[in-house]
């Protein structure tokens, strides 16, 4: 199940977050939810699971006898 | 995990949630217009301006009001005086008001994406974990 973590450190202020579960560029459609609420990030990091593409289950059609 | 974001910066993006966030930490009085003058209560405060404004004396900022204006880009930076950032809130003004603020901007995303939110707090560190 996709999921947003967020860390808010109380003595700051601060916050950060990780999206895990999002494969492909849909998690920098969530990364922009964020963004436009609280600014640009001071570090940003795309993880291996960023570049992997969706996976699109292949079909196969039998042929009828 | 596929995407991790930091942010440190201290501005606030979002006006109703700047709002909702002041009134959350006991601002329950604030002007809000466009270019508002901020009140001169000693000799040597330079005019000021902008655009919310938390009067003097509402939440320990006894050396003037605190503002936040407009900046570059649309977002809102706070105009307050030294001495009012480390007595404020005992010192915390502006960190509770960022933690109030990104836990609204939190609940706002968990409420975009149909989420569910999980909130816990453990040493000083709030975690929200938001499941879709």
């Amino acid at each position: 199940m996709p999921e947003i973590e967020f860390t808010i450190r109380e003595e700051t202020g601060e916050m950060e977050l990780q999206v895990e579960g999002v494969q492909g560029p849909a998690c920098s459609d969530i990364a922009k939810l964020v963004t436009d609420l609280v600014g640009a990030p001071a570090r940003e990091e795309n993880t291996r699971e960023y570049y992997v593409s969706p996976q699109v289950a292949r079909q196969v059609q039998q042929k009828k006898s | 995990m596929s995407k991790y974001l930091a942010f440190t910066e201290v501005v606030f993006k979002d006006r109703a949630l700047l709002v909702s966030a002041l009134e959350s930490i006991g601002c329950t009085q604030i002007r809000q217009g466009e270019n508002l003058a901020m009140g001169r209560y000693w000799a040597e405060q330079a005019e000021t301006r902008a655009d919310i404004i938390v009067p003097r004396g509402t939440v320990g900022n006894s050396f003037g009001d605190i503002g936040f204006m407009r900046v570059e880009g649309g977002a809102y930076a706070p105009v307050l005086d030294d001495l009012d950032k480390s007595r404020a809130l005992g010192g915390k003004f502006l960190p509770r008001l960022r933690a109030t603020y990104n836990e609204l901007a939190v609940a706002q995303v968990a409420a975009r994406v149909g989420g569910t939110m999980q909130r816990t707090v453990s040493g000083g560190v709030v975690k929200i974990r938001v499941r879709f």
